[in-house]
């Protein structure tokens, strides 16, 4: 029994219970201590929350400034080379009347009269009457928008609204074209960059001078008058990058104005027109020549006649006087077009083709505005073969005769024409050898300064005229008018051609009371034009522009080192 | 002790924390009145600038010169400018070229 007992004894200090309930008192203490970290660290975790909440309270000041942005619809500016606006995005306030809000009419109308003298209160009392809102002025200055607000007047309603302010007026205006009342670019630059424009907001910088361009523009404008041309075009091109520092076309339009402009006479003769050009393209013809070597400078043509006959073709020499015995570069001095004929023959069809197409001349070309021709497409033969050799029969733009004449100067290298500043080193293409070049250009030179050469007006002392005239009838329905394009291609200085200067005037006269100096350093005067031709009228007034802007050229872009 | 030293160490860091918020967002404030300050001077300046690009164009400089200068101003023509260089130096006379 005193086992069995012992052994109860035992079993009771054993007990699972007692030792359960112990157990049961540690968790509790426990949890109670998880328990009030855990209420702690909910609490720092929601005002972590609201930190980090605090935090990103950038975005919100963001949000609160977009749309004051939105409201003003974006624009990126539009500089020069020099920084110059051309055209600039400014807010400005427009206030309108709201005539139910007016108490008393006649004390406003004092009060406005006191602002705005000029204004016709007439119709302003007529509008008022009405009772219907109407604009009273827009665009008021900061003065007169003070004033307005001083009166305090309920019915006076100012609304901010954006305009594109185009400072240079007319001069650029074939460029940077137009915007529409949606802030859409609808011609130009403002609708080709409008994307860019829209995204950018530091100033899209051009190649271009204001300086430059108001110069070529006025000596256009004045020998418009003098030759009463139909319309004139020029191209100042640097010929190493493409950059282009001017690009005129007249008649031109205000964009300030907002005209809608639907008289065909204000196409950008620069870079729309498609023209005959004429002599201008005997220079690509002696380059091809040159580049296949077919032809030499000093290459002799014996017996050349003064008319030979293709198929219906007729070509005939436009100087009778020409001699029969001609080098290669006599052809091109004296503009011959049956020896031109005989260079192209030298070359072929497939040759010459593919010389014009890698000089971008024959398709349509890349450029920086939508307002670019099509050179009219045909299908080429022997006959037309001899026929473009002379510049008859192939059309071009402007914009592309400058580039072509660009290659040719600067050694043979590839350039795309443009209007946007040149940021960067440029990857150039070579399309045939720097000789080939150099004799080109040695041959324009001598068009200018020799006696027998179609441009000696061009030569302007210290600038190194050298360039190639081109005299075209204008092409009409079924054949040609009496009507002519004057064309001018020039490089200069040919020593080291930095610049190529196109002029071109469409149906020039002439003009019989026009003095021309002679360049030749003989003093002599010549009154009156006395054949309706490129070396008359586009040749002098490329010698006049090229005068005017030689001494900014020369000053302004020398690059000291 | 261990605990109470873990959560005062807590919650002085959020303290400091919600201390340093505090004046950021002052910072950010001052960072915004004057970013708009800015905004404000630039679009002035841009203003004034269009005024002087108008005021100083080539027509208007034309427009000048008949009025103040008409007869005061005289063209040079390139052959009549010369550059001058010091080397070692000495002075250098050249004629100005169009190329560099």
């Amino acid at each position: 029994m005193e086992n069995n007992k012992s052994r109860f004894i035992l079993e009771e200090t054993n007990d699972d219970f007692q030792f359960g309930k112990y157990k049961s008192h540690i968790d509790i203490k426990f949890n109670r201590i998880a328990f009030i970290f855990f209420v702690f660290f909910i609490i720092s975790f929601i005002y972590s929350i609201h930190l980090v909440h605090l935090g990103s309270r950038e975005s919100d000041v963001k949000i609160i400034k977009q749309p004051q942005m939105n409201n003003l619809a974006k624009r990126a500016d539009i500089v020069d080379k020099n920084g110059t606006f051309l055209a600039k995005t400014v807010s400005s306030i427009d206030i309108g009347i709201n005539p139910v809000e007016i108490i008393d009419s006649k004390k406003l109308i004092i009060n406005l009269k006191y602002i705005f003298p000029n204004k016709d209160y007439d119709l302003i009392k007529l509008n008022i009457k009405k009772k219907k809102f109407f604009w009273f002025e827009k665009m008021v200055s900061d003065e007169n928008y003070e004033k307005l607000m001083r009166l305090g007047d309920k019915s006076i309603k100012p609304q901010e609204k954006i305009r594109r302010l185009y400072p240079q007026k007319n001069l650029f205006s074939h460029i940077i074209g137009q915007i529409d009342d949606d802030n859409m670019g609808i011609s130009g630059l403002e609708k080709s960059l409008d994307e860019i424009l829209k995204q950018n907001n530091s100033p899209i910088e051009l190649s271009v001078d204001k300086d430059i361009q108001f110069l070529i523009r006025e000596e256009l404008i004045k020998f418009n008058k003098i030759f009463n041309t139909l319309g004139s075009a020029a191209i100042l091109m640097n010929v190493n990058t493409g950059e282009i520092i001017s690009i005129v076309s007249l008649p031109d339009f205000d964009p300030n104005q907002r005209n809608t402009i639907t008289d065909v006479n204000y196409i950008n003769r620069a870079t729309k027109g498609v023209y005959e050009l004429g002599s201008v393209f005997k220079t690509f013809t002696l380059a091809a020549a040159l580049n296949k070597r077919t032809v030499e400078p000093q290459t002799k043509f014996k017996d050349l006649k003064k008319s030979i006959r293709c198929g219906k073709n007729i070509i005939n020499e436009y100087d009778k006087n020409i001699p029969s015995d001609l080098t290669a570069e006599q052809i091109l001095i004296r503009s011959g077009n049956i020896g031109s004929v005989k260079i192209g023959q030298s070359v072929g069809i497939d040759d010459y083709k593919k010389f014009l197409n890698d000089l971008s001349l024959i398709n349509r070309i890349n450029f920086d505005i939508e307002e670019v021709g099509v050179p009219i497409s045909f299908n080429w033969g022997k006959c037309k073969l001899a026929t473009v050799s002379y510049g008859h029969g192939i059309t071009t733009t402007l914009l592309q005769l400058a580039n072509a004449y660009s290659i040719l100067a600067n050694g043979g290298y590839q350039i795309q024409p443009t209007l946007v500043k040149i940021k960067g080193n440029l990857d150039q293409k070579k399309l045939f050898e720097k000789d080939i070049s150099s004799k080109i250009v040695s041959i324009l030179r001598k068009i200018v300064i020799l006696k027998e050469g179609t441009a000696s007006l061009a030569n302007v002392e210290g600038y190194e005229v050298g360039g190639k005239t081109g005299t075209a009838q204008k092409s009409a329905i079924g054949g040609y008018s009496r009507d002519k394009i004057n064309t001018f291609a020039s490089i200069f200085p040919t020593s080291k051609p930095k610049y190529s200067l196109v002029v071109m005037l469409d149906e020039p006269k002439i003009n019989n009371e026009y003095i021309y100096h002679y360049r030749d350093g003989s003093g002599i005067k010549y009154k009156g034009t006395p054949f309706n031709t490129a070396g008359w009228t586009s040749v002098e007034v490329a010698g006049q522009i090229i005068e005017k802007i030689g001494p900014i050229l020369a000053t302004k872009y020398k690059e000291i080192n | 002790m261990k605990k109470f030293f873990v959560f005062i160490l807590i919650f002085s860091l959020i303290v400091v924390t919600s201390l340093i918020k505090n004046s950021t967002k002052k910072i950010d404030d001052d960072i915004y009145s004057l970013n708009e300050n800015i905004r404000f001077l630039k679009t002035r300046l841009e203003n004034t600038k269009l005024e002087y690009d108008y005021l100083s164009s080539s027509e208007k400089l034309l427009e000048y010169q008949k009025l103040y200068f008409e007869n005061s101003l005289q063209k040079f023509s390139i052959d009549q400018i010369n550059t001058i260089e010091i080397l070692n130096n000495e002075l250098f006379f050249d004629k100005l070229r169009v190329t560099d």
